[in-house]
């Protein structure tokens, strides 16, 4: 039986806009994915904890606010913290060159930015899954 | 086709005397056999369909005087003069040439004293309108110490947490200022005492300038989320605010209806008029109900909105916005003055179309959706977006660039010297025709669903963005849509070296040190008597203005009034349904 | 990777890590899961199951919501299984119930999964029945499940639940007559969501018709009929007393031993059926006779039920399937 491979898709922080979060959603599932969706204006603790909940092998975060560089590590930290640091964690939005390396540095595994092809993000789990890196 | 089309008839239309239409349909059908066909054997053409970009309509090889008679379309009916009915040539009768639209940027980092500094330079350097932009923590309704706004103070616009705040921030020369827009639609009212107690406390006549507030919160539901309460607590506390301004200051604005926000949600140009006519209906049917007429009431409201890359889209939406308006004020409601026929309206290069990646570009995008805007009367107010927002907050470069491509188009091209130019374009006006069709069309399918309230409260308009926001990306990523710098000419390991706005980052802490001291030193029962005013209006069907008014004089914070509004009203969850994901 | 010993162990001591990941193991159907559910299933049996269904637009998830908190409340811990559907199309799924729970993903009292139908209908996922016995097994007071809430007939969630919660709402379409008889035949609660709306004192007449016409053997569980407006939180207390009152019943006149003795058949029946017919198919694509047994039902010399009869035979008397 093949693993089905689990995503959370989730917003941080009081930023709304969902365009991006949308159509990644619909994007991994039509590539066979399940895509755990939480909603609006979640916190790192409402994100780590429903990540391990969901028992998801991806965390997929989003943030147009700017306030990347505050929440995104936090929940890299709060999954370690909890045990659940195997867990990859990626990011997007409006995030600045400089601030993805800053970010990578701090543990996001990868960091997609305004108009990437949704195609590459499938083909980015799909190599990641492949490798075994997802292997619990 | 062309055979199809030449022997259509006319619905609905008796042919024009002398039939001078239909020897051009029969010439029209003979050029396109034995020129056109030709040619088009011979080397073919670069895509297998036109069709125009967001509507996906075919677009012909040529479009003549044939077309308009297929249409049935008159004159007089459809076009009219300038500054008449129906105004699909334009509100003002002389266009742009005794007067200039005012041009306006939005902006808005840091404390208020930041954002003051910025627009203080930008009134210098010709500007005269300000479009606040408040961070994220005011726009939610959140204390700039709330745990929730940890890392969003400050940083994506202004923050207001008490009058103190409002005051540092309209330390502007308001004689260089003619507008003054607030965006921020849940908390719309708070925001509103606040600017009318500054500008008291400063001696400033709020008759010198307008005041317009994008107080639509029904919107919010439909796209970008910055809501707070159910959508009907939302309609309430818009209305109120209606209703207030048009009582005690009626040179100002209450309701601004952001189309931009559903364009920039992906809506196609006919979602975005008829949704936001929707909108629009259920706000004018609110306020009915307070018993003021449509001819009071409807010359308050006004509406923003996006211009895409697809120029003569583009051009023929701003025209149809118009005549709809017209249409929907005259036809349904009965209003009868021309202030109540006129959309107001402010139009804006979208920010949709700019791209991260080759940023410079983009100048070049805004230039030519600015041009655009002047081309199909955008309005007496217009902005632009910056070649740099999608990085960060606009840079000071940016800022200048910006200023500049609104007088390249207004000085330098002849675009604002005639009105309507391209009325009487074969092409612009079947496709502006179309428009008009289509949109009354999707305004009775939202009516037959029991208009925008309920199409909020059943997921329509979310699921229809979504599947418009999906097929958007689909055809960038086929490459069915060629897209400079992301799907084509695109430069691999591309260096975005532009200039980048720094913002401070002690600014949070700054702005949290000034609220716990409004906190401390102002008179808590007094606050707490305010605070109480106002969850008794909320309550009960008195206006939430004025009570609102006294509590930010005594100093109540922001936050603290949303949160009595929170009490009162419940927060909004929405579904996976109504959030379209 | 732990062994299925020590996460088994772990969950048992309610560590949230580890009985999410045997969940997951379950319903990927790994061997480190059906070994950890084996340590695991002794020590279930002890919570209370609630289901909830009913059609699309009930507003379930809401409810479900205030359920948790109101359970909460009363000192309860409470697991949420949430169901929805795997597209057909790609096997993949958009998991949206808990956008509307979100405010309980800090309670540590309260454990919410999202699950994929995985090609099972009923209204249940492939392996709800197995997540359920580990949150029962970890110690959570109750269960709550989330039928998936297409529309179509979500039964399988009364073999499962000791209660089950029937959600209808005015406005949808013609009454009654737009939800299926069947969900309708098997409450024990039934609900009115969104009562406040016009529509709801004639839905509610409906509804009470229905359930009186039913036949009423003395001494049965009389369902009950309550209203809700779940986004206000509105008769959510009166809902968890009414689902209480019917555990009650079941207590007292010794149900509860039949539903638990019900779920054990369902249970095991679904599993010995994929396990049997996982066998056999795999005998069948391996072994040579199965293929020659095919092509005959093609050519049709063969009718399809004398060639299942003849692989039957085959595989029974084959010693390399008998374990």
């Amino acid at each position: 039986m093949p693993r089905t491979l689990r995503v959370l898709v989730a917003k941080l922080g009081l930023d709304a806009h969902t365009i991006g979060v949308t159509v990644l959603a619909r994007a991994l599932r039509d590539a066979g994915m399940e895509v755990i969706y939480s909603g609006l204006r979640q916190t790192p603790e409402m994100v780590a904890n429903t990540a391990i909940q969901e028992d998801v092998d991806v965390v997929g975060l989003s943030s147009l606010s700017g306030a990347h560089m505050k929440h995104f590590p936090q929940v890299v930290e709060l999954l370690a913290a909890k045990g659940a640091g195997e867990k990859l964690v990626i990011g997007g939005g409006v995030i600045p060159d400089e601030d993805v390396s800053a970010l990578k540095e701090k543990g996001m595994a990868e960091i997609f930015t305004m108009g990437t092809d949704t195609r590459d993000v499938v083909k980015y789990l799909d190599t990641w899954w492949a490798d075994g890196d997802g292997a619990p | 086709m062309s055979q199809d089309s030449s022997t259509a008839g006319r619905p609905g239309a008796a042919a024009p005397p002398g039939e001078p239409d239909r020897d051009i349909a029969e010439e029209a059908a003979r050029w396109d056999r034995e020129t056109l066909a030709p040619e088009v054997e011979a080397h073919g053409e670069r895509e297998q369909a036109f069709t125009t970009q967001a509507m996906k309509w075919p677009i012909k090889p040529v479009y003549t005087p044939a077309d308009l008679d297929e249409i049935g379309f008159d004159y007089l009916v459809d076009s009219g003069f300038p500054g008449e009915y129906p105004y699909t040539r334009g509100t003002e009768a002389d266009g742009y040439r005794s007067q200039l639209w005012a041009m306006s940027q939005v902006s808005g980092f840091g404390t208020g004293e930041d954002s003051a500094r910025r627009w203080r330079a930008m009134l210098e350097r010709g500007l005269n309108g300000i479009i606040i932009e408040y961070d994220l923590p005011t726009t939610n309704g959140l204390d700039s110490d709330d745990p929730l706004a940890e890392g969003e103070v400050c940083r994506a616009g202004t923050a207001i947490d008490s009058l103190p705040d409002m005051e540092a921030a309209l330390d502007i020369p308001f004689d260089k200022l003619k507008h003054l827009t607030s965006v921020c639609n849940a908390p719309q009212p708070i925001n509103l005492a606040m600017i009318i107690a500054a500008l008291e406390n400063k001696g400033v006549d709020p008759r010198s300038f307008t005041l317009l507030m994008p107080n639509a919160i029904l919107i919010e539901y439909t796209c970008v989320g910055r809501y707070i309460f159910p959508p009907e607590a939302g309609l309430r506390i818009s209305t109120d605010v209606i209703e207030y301004t048009i009582a005690n200051h009626s040179n100002w604005v209450p309701i601004a209806i952001v189309s931009a926000q559903l364009y920039a949600a992906r809506a196609t140009p006919v979602q975005e008029l008829a949704f936001s006519f929707s909108i629009a209906m259920t706000y004018l049917d609110a306020v009915l109900e307070r018993g003021l007429t449509v001819d009071q009431v409807a010359p308050y409201f006004s509406f923003i909105t996006g211009i895409d890359m697809d120029f003569f889209e583009a051009i023929a939406k701003l025209r149809a916005y118009r005549k709809i308006w017209a249409r929907l004020m005259k036809d349904r409601y009965g209003a009868k003055t021309p202030e109540a026929l006129r959309l107001k309206l402010m139009g804006s290069p979208g920010t949709m179309s700019l791209t991260l990646q080759q940023p410079l570009n983009n100048i070049a995008r805004l230039g030519i959706q600015m041009l655009a805007c002047v081309l199909g009367g955008g309005g007496q107010q217009m902005t632009t977006p910056l070649h740099d927002e999608a990085h960060a907050l606009p840079s000071d470069e940016a800022t200048s660039v910006g200023i500049a491509v609104q007088n390249i188009v207004a000085h330098e091209t002849g675009a604002a010297d005639t009105v309507d130019p391209l009325a009487g374009s074969y092409y612009v006006e079947t496709m502006t025709r179309r428009m008009e069709d289509e949109v009354f069309a999707e305004i009775e399918r939202i009516d037959a669903l029991g208009g925008a309230l309920e199409a909020i409260k059943t997921g329509y308009f979310q699921k229809e963005l979504a599947k418009q926001q999906f097929s958007r990306q689909r055809e960038l990523e086929t490459g069915d849509r060629k897209l400079v710098g992301v799907n084509h000419l695109v430069k691999p390991e591309e260096e975005r070296g532009i200039e980048m706005f720094k913002l401070d980052e002690d600014a949070e802490s700054r702005q949290i040190e000034r609220l716990r001291n409004v906190r401390a030193e102002r008179d808590e029962a007094k606050v707490n008597e305010c605070l109480a005013r106002v969850e008794a209006a909320a309550r009960g069907t008195d206006n939430l203005v004025p009570p609102i008014l006294d509590a930010v004089k005594a100093h109540a914070t922001h936050g603290e009034l949303c949160n009595v509004l929170r009490d009162v009203y419940g927060t909004y969850h929405p579904d996976s349904l109504t959030t379209g994901v | 990777m732990k062994s299925a010993r020590a996460l088994a162990d772990a969950a048992l001591a309610r560590d949230i890590l580890a009985g999410a990941r045997i969940i997951r193991l379950l319903d990927d159907r790994d061997e480190h899961g059906i070994e950890a559910l084996a340590h695991l299933y002794p020590s279930s049996g002890r919570a209370y199951v609630l289901g909830v269904t009913g059609p699309p637009g009930a507003g379930k998830s809401t409810l479900v919501s205030k359920l948790i908190g109101a359970l909460r409340k009363r000192d309860l811990t409470v697991g949420v299984l949430a169901i929805d559907p795997t597209s057909p199309f790609s096997g993949g799924a958009i998991l949206g119930d808990r956008v509307r729970m979100q405010e309980h993903a800090t309670d540590e009292g309260a454990f919410i999964r999202s699950m994929a139908t995985r090609g099972q209908l009923g209204g249940l996922s492939r392996s709800t029945f197995e997540a359920s016995a580990v949150l029962d097994a970890m110690g959570f007071d109750v269960v709550l499940v989330e039928t998936v809430g297409v529309g179509q007939d979500e039964l399988d969630v009364v073999e499962l639940a000791h209660t089950t919660v029937v959600v209808s709402v005015p406005g949808l379409g013609d009454g009654i007559q737009a939800m299926k008889a069947g969900i309708l035949e098997v409450g024990d609660v039934h609900v009115i969501n969104k009562s406040d709306l016009p529509g709801a004192d004639e839905l509610e007449r409906q509804l009470h018709v229905m359930l009186e016409t039913e036949a009423h053997r003395e001494g049965a569980w009389k369902p009950r009929l309550l209203r809700t407006v779940a986004e206000k939180g509105e008769g959510v207390e009166e809902l968890v007393d009414g689902c209480f009152a019917h555990r009650e019943h079941l207590q007292a006149t010794g149900e509860d031993e039949r539903v638990a003795a019900r779920r054990a058949e369902h249970f095991f029946l679904e599993i010995l059926r994929d396990e049997v017919s996982a066998r056999i198919l795999a005998f069948a694509r391996g072994d040579a006779a199965g293929a020659a047994l095919l092509e005959d039902v093609r050519a049709r010399r063969r009718d399809p039920y004398a060639a299942a009869a003849a692989l039957l035979d085959a595989f029974e008397a084959n010693p390399q399937t008998k374990r």
